[in-house]
C-alpha cells in the first residue's frame, strides 16, 4: 500500500523547493496511509454462514427435519444457514473421513456403554478419520475423565462417568438431542422367538423359532449399502445393521447389554491381564482354520491398517476406540491369549467385541490402496476401502449371493461352534436368510403384510409408527433404544471452537417439542447420549433440558433472548445479522 | 411385487393403445400399414438402433453415474430450495384423493402411454419422417439427460420436506417405488426427465396435429398433466420441469435438424412434411 511513497524517514535534503514540497506531501500523506492501513488490515467481521450437513428424507426423514429445524432457528438469531443433503454413504464421508462439514444432524450408533465416548472425544483422535472423534474436540480435562473410567469398575467408574457427563454437557462437543424409538414389523406366523434378542444385533437372528417347512429367513432392509460393501471396517457403509455380525464372529457377543462368551470358549480377568481361551476347530468359511493368530492379527490390524508398513500409524475408522485399549498381546498356543489393557474388567470385555478377521486374507490388505493417477490419503489401505466381497468370516452364515441395490443373501455356515452338541448358544435356525432391500418403510411393511418379508430388519422411521395395523400374522416388534439423534459441530472451525458459542446454539433446540414433532412422539429428549441406566440425576431429563435449557417454549424461540445469549457469549449483531470472525 | 406391477403396467398400457389405435388411427391407415409396413420398417430401423443402444448404454451407465456425480460433486438443491422454495408446498395445497389417485396414475400408466401410444401412431403413417423425429428426439432426451444427471446432484422436494410435501404416491401406492426405483435415483431430478419426454410427445403431437387432430387433443393435456403430476407428488422441483421443457424444446429441435440431414432412406422428398402426411 506505501508502494511508490518514499519511506517517511527519508529529509528533504536538497535546496529545491519543488522537492522539499513532495517531502513534505510524502511526510503528510504517510501518516493518512498508515490509518488506512490500520483501517483496511483490520479483517472485515462478516455475517457467519453455516452449512449443515444431512441425509435426505430418503435417508433420514427425522434428520432431515431436524436439520430444517435447526436451520430455522439459525436464521431466526441472524445466521446465514443453508443445508446439504448427502447420500447415506456421502454424508458419512463428509463428517467422519473429511470432515469436511460445520454442523451435522445425524444418529449415532451409541452404545449400552458409555465407554464409546472414549472414542467419540479423545483429543488424541482429532486427526483421525472415523467415528473416532469427528468433532474434532480437544479437552484436556475431559481426556482425563475418559481415562479414568476406562480403568475404573464398579461403583468407582459411575462416579467417573457421571462427572465426565456433567463437563460433556457444559462444553458441547454436541448436542444431543433424542433417543428414538426402535420399531419394527415382524411376521409371526412363520417365526416364533422375535424380540428374544435385540434385532440390531447377532442374535436377533439366531435361535428364532422356524415353523414346520420354513428354511428361509427373508429381511426388508431400507438401507441398499450393505448390499454395495461388506467391510467390516469401512465406517461409511456401516451403522447398527446386524448382518456382518452374522458372518464375522467375535470374541464375545452383547446380550442386554451383558458380555457373553462366543468365540471365545471363556476368559479370566486379573487386574489388567485378560485371558482368553478360544473354542477348538473353528474354521473360516473358506476352511482355513481360526487360531489365535488371527485374534492377534486383527487387534495388530485394527491399530493399524498398514501393520507398521507406514511411516506412522493409520487405525481404521471403526473399533478404533475398543483397540487403543490393547497394550499387547500375547499369544500361547494356537488357542490361548493373553490381553496387556489399558482398562478394567467392564472395558476389557467389550473389547471382545470387534470382528474377528482371517489373516490370510487380510494380510495382504495393509498395502495403501491404489488408484492410477490420484494421489491416495495416508491411511486408504485395502484393508478400509475393499468392499469385501465376498466377505470370508467365521460366523454362522456365510455369503452366498448379492445383487447391488436388491438383495445380500446368506447361507448358514454348518461348521458353525453354535450348531456342536454341547455348545449351548444361539445357533441359526434356518438355511438361508435373505437381506432384501426395501426402499422405503411403508412398501417394507406391505412386504411383511403381504408374506414378502419375515421382518423389517432397520429401524422404522417414525411417521409410519400411528399407522402401523398388526393383523393376527403380524406384530409390532420395540426394542430398547441407544441410538441418539444430536447436532454435531466441527470444533476444528470457528466459532464452534467456541464452547460459549455451541452451548448458545443448543439452547436454540426445543427437544421436547422436536421430539413431538419430528418424531410423532416416537422418542425421549435427552441431555447426555447415554442410556437411561447411566445418566447421572443431575442430567435427566426433568421436562426441560437440565444442561441448556430453550430459549421459549412450545417451540417458539425467544429471538430477544436468544441473540441475548450469543452477545453475552461475545458476539456482536449488526443490522440483525451475526457477525463472526473466522 | 415388481412382477405384479409390471404386468399391471403392460395391460393397463395395451388398453389404452389399443382405444387410441381404434379412435387415433383408423381403419384405412392399418390397411396400408399392413401393405407397407417392411418398408417402413427399413426407414426406421437405422434410429430404432441407437435409441435401444442408448437405452442400454443408460441402464449400465445409471450403475456408475450416482458415484461420478458425487465426485463431480455439484449438489444444486438447496439453490433450488432457496430460489422456488414454497411453490411446491401451494400446488399440494390442493390435494385431494381423488386429485392424488389421477395424478399418480397419470404419473405411471399415463406418461408410458404418452411414450408408446405415437411410437404406433406415427409408423401407421406412409410417411415415415415423425416417426424417425420422434425417435430421435427420444435417444436425445436420454443422451442429455444422462448428462445433466452426471453433473447435477438434487434431491427433490419429499427429500427436503418430507412432512409438507408428502411423497404422495410411493405413501398411498407403495408398490409403486419398486418400479421408480428401477428407473431412478432419487438425486436424479434435474431435468425432469418425464416432463422433457412426455413434453417432446407434447410438441410433436402439436406439429402432426393436420393428420392426428384426435392425438393432438390428447396429447398436449396429457403431457401437461404429466409435468404437473412430478411436482404435485413432491417427485420435482418447478425448476426441474422447466428444464425438461427446455430439453425436450432442444431436442425436437435437433431432431428436426438431424433428421433432414441424415436421412438415410429418406425416399420421400418433402418440403413440409406435414403437406404429405395424409
Amino acid at each position: 500500500m506505501t508502494d511508490g511513497t518514499p519511506a517517511p524517514s527519508e529529509r528533504p535534503r536538497s535546496r529545491r523547493a519543488v522537492l522539499a514540497g513532495t517531502a513534505g506531501l510524502a511526510v503528510a500523506t504517510s501518516g493518512c496511509v498508515r490509518q488506512v492501513r490500520t483501517v483496511v488490515n483490520r479483517e472485515a467481521v462478516d455475517q457467519l454462514s453455516v452449512t449443515i450437513v444431512t441425509l435426505p428424507a430418503d435417508g433420514d426423514r427425522e434428520g432431515i427435519r431436524l436439520a430444517r429445524e435447526v436451520a430455522a432457528v439459525l436464521e431466526a438469531v441472524g445466521v446465514d444457514v443453508s443445508i446439504d443433503m448427502r447420500s447415506n454413504e456421502e454424508f458419512l464421508r463428509a463428517v467422519l473421513i473429511n470432515h469436511e462439514f460445520d454442523l451435522y444432524v445425524g444418529r449415532h450408533p451409541g452404545s449400552t456403554d458409555p465407554d464409546f465416548l472414549y472414542e467419540a472425544l479423545h483429543s488424541v483422535y482429532a486427526e483421525e478419520s472415523g467415528w473416532q472423534n469427528p468433532f474434532g474436540y480437544a479437552n484436556l480435562q475431559l481426556d482425563d475423565l475418559l481415562e479414568a473410567q476406562r480403568r475404573a469398575d464398579g461403583e468407582e467408574r459411575e462416579a467417573i462417568l457421571a462427572e465426565l457427563l456433567e463437563e460433556l454437557a457444559r462444553e458441547q462437543p454436541f448436542a444431543p438431542i433424542c433417543v428414538p424409538e426402535e420399531h419394527r414389523f415382524v411376521r409371526t406366523d412363520r417365526f416364533d422367538g422375535w424380540g428374544e434378542a435385540h434385532p440390531s444385533t447377532r442374535l436377533g437372528y439366531l435361535d428364532l423359532e422356524p415353523g414346520d417347512d420354513v428354511d428361509r429367513l427373508r429381511t426388508a432392509h431400507t438401507d441398499a449399502r450393505i448390499s454395495e460393501n461388506l467391510n467390516p471396517l469401512t465406517a461409511e457403509y456401516r451403522d447398527y445393521e446386524p448382518f456382518l455380525e452374522l458372518v464375522y464372529d467375535s470374541l464375545a457377543t452383547e446380550r442386554d447389554g451383558e458380555i457373553e462368551p462366543w468365540l471365545a470358549e471363556d476368559w479370566a480377568y486379573d487386574d489388567g491381564t485378560l485371558r482368553v481361551r478360544l473354542r477348538e476347530d473353528c474354521r473360516f468359511h473358506d476352511d482355513e482354520p481360526l487360531d489365535s493368530g488371527d485374534v492377534e492379527f486383527t487387534y495388530r490390524l485394527l491399530q493399524d491398517s498398514e501393520l507398521g508398513g507406514g511411516e506412522s500409524s493409520s487405525p481404521p475408522p471403526r473399533y478404533r476406540g475398543l483397540a487403543a485399549a490393547v497394550e499387547a498381546i500375547d499369544v500361547d498356543g494356537d488357542l490361548d491369549l493373553e490381553f496387556e489393557l489399558e482398562a478394567g474388567e467392564a472395558v476389557a470385555e467389550r473389547v471382545l467385541t470387534v470382528p474377528i478377521l482371517p489373516e490370510h486374507v487380510w494380510s495382504e490388505r495393509a498395502a495403501p490402496a491404489t488408484v492410477r493417477g490420484v494421489s491416495v490419503a495416508q491411511g486408504a489401505t485395502e484393508a478400509v476401502t475393499t468392499d469385501n466381497v465376498p466377505p470370508i468370516g467365521s460366523g454362522p452364515f456365510r455369503f452366498g449371493s448379492r445383487t447391488e441395490r436388491e438383495h445380500v443373501t446368506l447361507e448358514r455356515f454348518d461348521d458353525h461352534f453354535t450348531r456342536r452338541e454341547g455348545v449351548d448358544l444361539p445357533e441359526a435356525s434356518v438355511e438361508e436368510l435373505r437381506v432384501g432391500i426395501d426402499p422405503r418403510s411403508t412398501s417394507a411393511i406391505e412386504l411383511v403384510n403381504t408374506d414378502g418379508a419375515d421382518i423389517t430388519s432397520a429401524i422404522l422411521e417414525t411417521y409410519v409408527l400411528d399407522d402401523l395395523e398388526p393383523a393376527q400374522e403380524t406384530m409390532s416388534l420395540e426394542s430398547p433404544s441407544w441410538t441418539f439423534y444430536h447436532l454435531g459441530f466441527n470444533t476444528r472451525r470457528a466459532p464452534f471452537a467456541n464452547a460459549r458459542f455451541r452451548r448458545a446454539v443448543a439452547g436454540l433446540l426445543d427437544k421436547d417439542w422436536l421430539v413431538d414433532d419430528v418424531f410423532h412422539g416416537y422418542a425421549e429428549p435427552t441431555a447426555t447420549p447415554v442410556t437411561e441406566e447411566w445418566t447421572p440425576e443431575g442430567l435427566a431429563w426433568n421436562g426441560e433440558d437440565p444442561a441448556t435449557p430453550f430459549f421459549g417454549s412450545d417451540g417458539d424461540l425467544d429471538v430477544e433472548a436468544a441473540r441475548e445469549a450469543f452477545e453475552d457469549a461475545g458476539f456482536s449483531y449488526d443490522d440483525g445479522a451475526l457477525r463472526v470472525r473466522r | 411385487m415388481l412382477v405384479q406391477v409390471l404386468l399391471q403396467l403392460a395391460v393397463v398400457v395395451s388398453l389404452l393403445t389399443l382405444a387410441g389405435i381404434a379412435v387415433v388411427v383408423g381403419r384405412y391407415r392399418l390397411r396400408d400399414t399392413r401393405r407397407e409396413w417392411a418398408s417402413r420398417l427399413r426407414a426406421a430401423t437405422p434410429i430404432t438402433v441407437v435409441l435401444a443402444v442408448v437405452l442400454l448404454a443408460n441402464s449400465v451407465a445409471r450403475q456408475v453415474v450416482p458415484d461420478l456425480s458425487w465426485m463431480i460433486g455439484w449438489n444444486l438443491t438447496w439453490a433450488i430450495y432457496d430460489l422456488e422454495g414454497q411453490f411446491i408446498l401451494w400446488l399440494q395445497s390442493f390435494e385431494t384423493p381423488a386429485l392424488t389417485a389421477f395424478f399418480s396414475f397419470v404419473y405411471i400408466y399415463g406418461y408410458v402411454f404418452l411414450l408408446v401410444f405415437p411410437v404406433v401412431a406415427y409408423f401407421a403413417l406412409s410417411n415415415t419422417r415423425p416417426l424417425r423425429e420422434l425417435l430421435t428426439a427420444y435417444t436425445l432426451n436420454y443422451v442429455l439427460g444422462l448428462v445433466l444427471y452426471t453433473f447435477v446432484i438434487a434431491y427433490g422436494p419429499r427429500n427436503m420436506m418430507p412432512e409438507l410435501v408428502d411423497a404422495l404416491m410411493y405413501d398411498t401406492y407403495p408398490r409403486y417405488q419398486h418400479l421408480t426405483r428401477q428407473v431412478n435415483r432419487n438425486t436424479n431430478v434435474f431435468p425432469s426427465l418425464h416432463t422433457s419426454l412426455a413434453a417432446t410427445v407434447g410438441v410433436l403431437a402439436y406439429q402432426t396435429r393436420e393428420v392426428y387432430p384426435r392425438w393432438a387433443i390428447v396429447a398436449v393435456p396429457l403431457a401437461i398433466s404429466v409435468a404437473i403430476s412430478t411436482m404435485y407428488l413432491g417427485i420435482h422441483w418447478a425448476i426441474d420441469v422447466v428444464a425438461g421443457i427446455v430439453l425436450a424444446y432442444v431436442c425436437v429441435k435437433l431432431a428436426g435438424v438431424l433428421v433432414g440431414r441424415w436421412a438415410i432412406s429418406d425416399r420421400f422428398d418433402v418440403g413440409n412434411p406435414l403437406s404429405r402426411l395424409r
